[in-house]
């Protein structure tokens, strides 16, 4: 997701082609292509600039409405709709041949991985590992972070383990049974933290984590993008 | 001073017959050979085949008006056989089709664009409770984008918090 405004001039972007399984767009205004996974344009007068990152959170929807009950869901164009994905679109892509691949750490091209590229460095999670473990501390470069599956068991959010007023990461542990409202809770405060990261009772009450943004993608994808990446959950 | 004989004329307008179809075909084919699904993209051939992209428009139209007039101003004048007159009107034509064919944005035909993207509110919105959505909260505002539909679509222009945004996939 990105802003679609340059210099006060506001972009009208199209899908224009391919490159390396990741799409082009290009905008009328000005004619430039511009790759999808960056934000940058290759091409054209606009070329080498770059479009700011909208932060994104890739959801269930029954876990969006809950979060958003007065929030606006795109709506299909009925003429195209026999032509959208079907439901398990996602199994079916699996199997769908990759041109380029990077077999190292282990993995293979459509390994589905959140993608963090933060603090100065790259890192993959495997996805499948992380809904596994429903929790997983670790680090980014030097920063600690958390992903945190939510009772959903299929969306993943991840924060900045630093806690206002806690000295280095906090210790985080899953509730079980899982509160209404309260997922997991922490070492150094001792309080409870819902899935939007904030702080629900206990000491740290009121403050939320500093999210981080993470991509959801195929390893090959990633990896074309992000050559120095390393790699969290290999087999 | 001698007129130019007609032979000479044929003759012209085969060569610049020749190379505006060349030209045509190369600003409508490359990108597209290039740019295609399936097929692994060097960096050097991919800011080629977006350079051809961008000017194609106005040099396959430049290319279709040399062809007609070279075909009126040259060969018609000194061609007046009609099957001969036939060959070299249908090759100019095919020069001029080129010209629209390099229009036509061929990806936005497979996945069509969604223009001004339409909304329902959360309850209304018939999607599955699993079904996965992107969404993004700006200045108190919260849109979804259902996977499904974006999977196809790709692109969609919107705005958000009044922020000019485009939802991706």
């Amino acid at each position: 997701m990105w802003t679609r405004e340059i210099d006060g001039l506001r972009l009208t972007f199209h899908l224009a082609g391919i490159n390396n399984q990741n799409f082009l767009m290009r905008d009328e205004e000005t004619g430039s292509y511009w790759q999808q996974i960056t934000g940058l344009a290759v091409s054209g007068p606009l070329k080498g600039r770059q479009l700011t990152l909208v932060p994104s959170d890739e959801l269930n929807f029954a876990t969006w409405k809950s979060e958003q009950p007065q929030g606006s869901v795109l709506k299909d164009l009925s003429r195209y709709a026999s032509e959208y994905e079907r439901k398990d679109w996602d199994v079916q892509m699996k199997r769908v041949p990759v041109v380029i691949s990077f077999p190292e750490h282990g993995m293979k091209a459509r390994d589905l991985m959140l993608g963090i590229r933060a603090f100065g460095a790259s890192r993959a999670f495997l996805y499948d590992q992380v809904l596994k473990e429903k929790l997983v501390q670790d680090h980014v470069g030097a920063e600690p972070v958390l992903l945190v599956v939510g009772d959903d068991n299929q969306s993943v959010r991840v924060f900045r383990d630093r806690i206002p007023g806690v000295d280095g990461a906090a210790d985080f542990y899953r509730l079980s049974p899982p509160k209404p409202g309260a997922l997991l809770m922490d070492a150094s405060t001792g309080s409870e933290w819902n899935f939007q990261g904030c702080a629900v009772s206990g000491k740290a009450k009121g403050t939320c984590l500093e999210r981080v943004q993470a991509l959801k993608d195929y390893w090959f994808d990633w990896r074309n993008y992000n050559p120095q990446t390393t790699v969290w959950g290999k087999k | 001073m001698m007129p130019t004989s007609p032979e000479r004329n044929r003759m012209r307008f085969l060569l610049v017959l020749f190379s505006c179809t060349l030209i045509s075909l190369a600003c409508v084919v490359y990108p597209i050979y290039v740019i295609r699904p399936f097929r692994a993209q060097g960096a050097n051939e991919l800011a080629t085949a977006l350079l051809l992209a961008r000017f194609r428009s106005v040099l396959t139209m430049l290319s279709a008006l040399a062809a007609l007039a070279s075909l009126l101003g040259w060969y018609w004048p000194a061609q007046p056989r009609k099957l001969p007159r036939l060959f070299a009107s249908l090759a100019t034509a095919f020069v001029c089709l080129l010209a629209f064919v390099a229009r036509v944005n061929v990806y936005e035909l497979m996945f069509h664009p969604i223009g001004q993207p339409s909304f329902l509110r959360a309850q209304q919105a018939k999607i599955d409770p699993d079904d996965k959505v992107i969404a993004v909260s700006i200045n108190g505002e919260a849109h979804a984008y259902p996977i499904r539909t974006m999977g196809y679509h790709h692109v969609v222009n919107d705005v958000v918090g009044s922020r000019a945004i485009v939802a991706t996939y």
